[in-house]
C-alpha cells in the first residue's frame, strides 16, 4: 500500500473547525436556554443590517438575548468559512478522493445547518428550533472525525491492530445511544405547550433510562478497552476521558432537572426544601447548557473511539 | 464492451460504518420531525373536566352547550393569541383598571424580543410549560411536578393576605412572581424587568377570570336552563338591573346576554374587592421580642422564652390544633390523608373516590392528573413557602392557605373562644424557634 501523504494544513482546518463548533454549540444551547431564537427576527441579516456590518454597539453592548442570538450566527459563519477553507485545502493538498467528497459533505452539512437556523427565524418555528438543535452536535461529531481522519496518526495506521472489533462494535453503538438520547433530550428542551403532560412524561423516562443505557455501554467500553491486550493508547485515552464525561452528564443531568423543576422530594433536607429556582439565573443557565453541551462531546468522543477502533482492527477479524 | 464495475475497497469496516450510521441518523432525524411538532396554539382548552364532573353529579349533556360556552369565551377573552379584555369590563371606571389590554397582548403570543429588550410572549416564555394554555395547570411538566402546578381556574392562590374564598391583590401575586416559591418547581421571576412582571400579573388574572367564566357558564347551563327543551347559554333575555342593561347598551352581540355580562362582572368584582379585604399586620406588643432578633436584657430573653413555651402549648392545643396536621413538634407526621380543593373538585365533589383508579378513569382519560394528597409541611425545617418574615407567618396562621386543608385560625372577638393577636405572636416566635428546637431535642 502506497504511503499517503499527510496535510499540516487540512488537519490544522480540521482540528480549527472542530474547536470553533464546541464553543458555537454552547452558545447555541445558550439561545435555547434564553429563549432568545427570535431575539433577532430576520435571516440571513440582522435587523435589516448585514450581519457582519451589524452596529458592535447594539450587538456587544445590548440586550444579552441579542447577544446570544447574534454571537450564535457569526460563529455559525466561522465554521462555514473554516469548511470552505477545508475543501480548498483537501482538494489541493490530500491525496484521498473519497476524504475530499467527505469534506465537500462538510460543507454541504454546515450549509444545511445553517438554512435550518434561518428556516427557525424566518418561520419562527420551534420544531425548526429543536431540528437545528440536534443536528448540530451531529455536525460537530463530523467535524471530530473530519480531525481523526485527516491526523497523521490515521494515515500512518493503516495496517497498525490496535483495537478488537468488540471495542470498535461498542463505540459505534454507544455514539448511536447518546444521539438518541440527545435527540431525546431536544424533545424535553424544545417542549412545546402542544405536548401532552403524558408524552413529556415517556420522554422524561425514556431518557432516563437511555441514560443508564449510555453509562452501561461506557463502562462496558472502557472495560474492554482497559482489558484488552492490542488497544492503542489512542483509543484507550478518549475511552477513558469517555466515561469521566459521562459521570459529569450525569451530575449536570440531576442539576438540570433540579434547576428546571427542583426535585419532588425536596423536604428531604432543609437546603433542598429552602432552594428557589432563579429563573433565567446564571448558574441554572450554565448548567442546563453545559448538560447540552456535554452530550455533544460525548457523541463526538464516541466517534472519536469507534473511528480509530475500526481503523486499526485487522481485516480478518471484520470479514469472519 | 463489458464495463466492469469500479473495485470495492476491501479494507471498508469504515465505509460499511459510516453507512450505518447515515441510514440510523436518517431514521431519527425523521422521527424528530414527527414528534414535537408545533401545533398552533389557536385555541385555550375546554375546561372538560369540570363539565365531566357537572355531567356525574347532575346528569346533564353539557356537549349541547360545548359550543355557546367557546363562542361566548372567544368573544369574550379572545384566543391565546389575540387576548381580548370584555368591552363592558374596559368601559367601566372600577373593571378598566384590573388588566391592561396591552400588557395583556404584550404577554400573549409566540416568544420574540427586540432590539430595545421588549420581551412579547411572556406567558408562553415562562409559564406555559407548567400551567398550561389555559392556566389550568395541565401544562407538559405538570404530571411530574410536586406540588402540581396552580390550575388558575377555581381563582383560588395559596399564598396572599386576603381571607380564604378572597382573590389576591397584585401585590401577593407581584411578590409570589419575585421571590417564587422554596422547595417547589415555581420560579422566582426577581430577573425580569417590572413591566414584565406586570404584563404577566395581568395575564395571570386574566386566565382566572377567564376560567372562572367559563366555569360559571357550565354551571348556569347545568342548573338554569332546560337544555332539553332548547334553552341555550347565548339566548337574547331581558336585563334585570339598570347596571346590566348599562353594560348591554355597549355590547353588540348576539351572543353576550345579560346572564353572561352579569357572571363576567361579579367574577371581576371579586378581584376588585381583594384590596378591601387585605390582613393589616398588627405589630408585636411592645414588651415581646420576635425570635430571631437578639433581645438585648435578661428580662427580655425570659420574656421570649415565655413567648414560645406559650406558643408550643397552643400549637398542642385545642384551638389551634395545629399538632393535629403538623404533628406534635412541627415535623410533618400528623393527618396525611386530606387533598386540596384544586383535587376534589374533580373527586370528592364530582361523587368519586381519589383512590379508586376505576372511578377516576374517566376524568384521567380527560387529562387529570393522578391525585396526590397534600402533605402538611415540616415547619422543623425553618422553610415556609409562604413566606419566611414573622408578618409572614402571622399572616398564614391568621388567614389560612385557601385551598388546602389549613385554615385560618378562631382569632377574638369574632370567636370568644379564639387565640388574641398576642397569641398568634407567640406562635410566630414558636415556630421560628422549631428548627433549633428540634436540633437541640434530637441531640438530647
Amino acid at each position: 500500500m502506497s504511503e499517503l501523504t499527510y496535510s499540516r494544513a487540512v488537519h490544522a482546518l480540521a482540528v480549527l473547525l472542530t474547536i470553533a463548533v464546541f464553543p458555537l454549540i454552547w452558545v447555541g444551547g445558550l439561545v435555547t436556554t434564553y429563549d432568545a431564537g427570535m431575539a433577532v427576527p430576520d435571516w440571513p441579516g440582522t435587523y435589516g443590517w448585514n450581519m457582519f456590518a451589524y452596529p458592535a454597539s447594539t450587538w456587544l453592548f445590548g440586550p444579552f438575548d441579542l447577544l446570544v442570538e447574534h454571537s450564535h450566527r457569526l460563529l455559525g459563519t466561522l465554521a462555514g468559512f473554516l469548511s470552505i477553507g477545508l475543501v480548498i485545502a483537501a482538494f489541493r493538498c490530500d491525496d484521498r478522493r473519497w476524504f475530499r467528497w467527505w469534506c465537500v459533505g462538510v460543507l454541504l452539512a454546515v450549509i444545511a445547518q445553517g438554512a435550518l437556523g434561518g428556516a427557525r427565524v424566518v418561520l419562527d418555528q420551534r420544531t425548526f428550533a429543536m431540528i437545528h438543535g440536534c443536528t448540530g452536535p451531529l455536525f460537530f461529531a463530523i467535524a471530530t472525525a473530519t480531525a481523526v481522519m485527516s491526523s497523521r496518526w490515521w494515515l500512518r495506521s493503516q495496517s497498525m491492530v490496535g483495537a478488537t472489533r468488540g471495542v470498535a462494535w461498542l463505540a459505534t453503538l454507544l455514539a448511536a445511544t447518546s444521539y438518541c438520547q440527545l435527540i431525546l433530550g431536544a424533545q424535553l428542551r424544545h417542549v412545546t405547550a402542544a405536548v401532552s403532560h403524558t408524552s413529556f412524561m415517556a420522554f422524561v423516562h425514556t431518557h432516563l433510562t437511555l441514560a443508564g443505557l449510555v453509562t452501561l455501554l461506557t463502562l462496558c467500553l472502557v472495560g474492554l478497552a482497559l482489558a484488552s491486550r492490542v488497544c492503542e493508547p489512542r483509543i484507550r485515552r478518549p475511552a477513558g476521558l469517555l466515561l469521566l464525561v459521562v459521570v459529569l452528564q450525569i451530575g449536570l443531568g440531576i442539576g438540570t432537572w433540579i434547576v428546571n423543576y427542583a426535585l419532588p422530594w425536596s423536604e428531604t433536607t432543609s437546603s433542598l426544601a429552602g432552594y428557589t429556582i432563579a429563573a433565567k439565573g446564571f448558574w441554572e443557565s450554565l448548567i442546563v447548557t453545559a448538560h447540552m453541551a456535554t452530550g455533544s462531546l460525548i457523541i463526538s468522543l464516541a466517534c472519536v473511539v469507534a473511528l480509530r477502533a475500526w481503523h486499526t482492527i485487522p481485516a480478518r477479524h471484520v470479514n469472519e | 464492451m463489458l464495463r466492469l464495475p469500479p473495485k470495492r475497497n476491501q479494507n471498508s469496516s469504515f465505509t460499511r460504518s459510516a453507512r450505518r450510521w447515515i441510514k440510523l441518523a436518517a431514521g431519527l432525524f425523521a422521527l424528530s420531525q414527527v414528534t414535537g411538532c408545533d401545533v398552533p396554539i389557536d385555541a385555550f382548552e375546554d375546561n372538560r373536566i369540570f363539565a365531566k364532573r357537572l355531567e356525574l353529579t347532575d346528569s346533564v349533556e353539557l356537549e349541547l352547550v360545548r359550543s355557546d360556552v367557546d363562542s361566548i369565551l372567544i368573544e369574550l377573552f379572545g384566543t391565546p393569541d389575540q387576548p381580548l379584555w370584555p368591552e363592558f369590563l374596559q368601559s367601566n371606571e372600577q373593571t378598566s383598571s384590573l388588566v391592561s389590554i396591552d400588557r395583556l397582548q404584550r404577554a400573549a403570543g409566540a416568544v420574540r424580543s427586540d432590539e430595545e429588550d421588549v420581551h412579547y410572549g411572556l406567558y408562553r416564555e415562562h409559564c406555559i410549560l407548567c400551567h398550561g394554555i389555559a392556566g389550568n395547570g395541565l401544562g407538559a411538566t405538570s404530571r411530574l411536578l410536586n406540588p402540581y402546578p396552580r390550575d388558575f381556574r377555581l381563582g383560588k392562590f395559596k399564598f396572599k393576605s386576603t381571607p380564604i374564598g378572597s382573590r389576591p391583590t397584585r401585590d401577593d401575586l407581584r411578590s409570589l412572581l419575585r421571590h417564587g416559591i422554596a422547595g417547589t418547581s415555581m420560579p422566582s421571576f426577581a430577573r425580569l424587568p417590572e413591566d414584565d412582571i406586570e404584563a404577566l400579573i395581568d395575564y395571570v388574572i386574566y386566565l382566572t377570570i377567564r376560567g372562572e367564566v367559563e366555569r360559571g357558564l357550565l354551571m348556569r347551563a347545568t342548573y338554569e336552563l332546560d337544555l332539553d327543551a332548547g334553552e341555550r347559554l347565548t339566548d337574547s333575555d331581558q336585563p334585570e338591573s339598570a347596571d346590566v342593561a348599562l353594560n348591554q347598551a355597549d355590547v353588540k352581540s348576539n351572543t353576550i346576554n345579560h346572564h353572561t355580562i352579569e357572571l363576567v362582572s361579579a367574577v371581576a368584582r371579586k378581584w376588585l374587592m381583594a384590596k378591601a379585604h387585605v390582613l393589616s399586620v398588627p405589630a408585636p406588643p411592645d414588651d415581646l421580642p420576635i425570635y430571631g432578633s437578639e433581645p438585648t436584657t435578661g428580662a427580655a430573653r425570659e420574656r421570649l422564652a415565655e413567648s414560645i413555651a406559650h406558643g408550643r402549648e397552643l400549637f398542642q392545643g385545642k384551638v389551634a390544633n395545629c399538632a393535629s396536621c403538623h404533628g406534635p413538634l412541627g415535623a410533618g407526621d400528623g393527618t396525611v390523608t386530606d387533598y386540596d380543593d384544586w383535587t376534589k373538585d374533580w373527586t370528592t365533589q364530582a361523587g368519586l373516590d381519589p383512590l379508586d383508579k376505576q372511578q377516576l378513569r374517566p376524568m384521567l382519560k380527560l387529562g387529570a392528573l393522578k391525585p396526590r394528597h397534600i402533605l402538611p409541611r415540616n415547619l422543623q425545617l425553618g422553610v415556609y413557602r409562604g413566606g419566611s418574615r414573622p408578618e409572614d407567618l402571622y399572616t398564614r396562621i391568621a388567614l389560612g392557605i385557601d385551598g388546602t386543608p389549613m385554615p385560618a385560625i378562631p382569632m377574638q372577638p369574632t370567636n370568644p373562644l379564639g387565640l388574641t393577636e398576642s397569641d398568634v405572636w407567640d406562635l410566630v416566635n414558636f415556630l421560628l424557634s422549631l428548627p433549633e428546637q428540634t436540633d437541640g431535642e434530637s441531640n438530647q
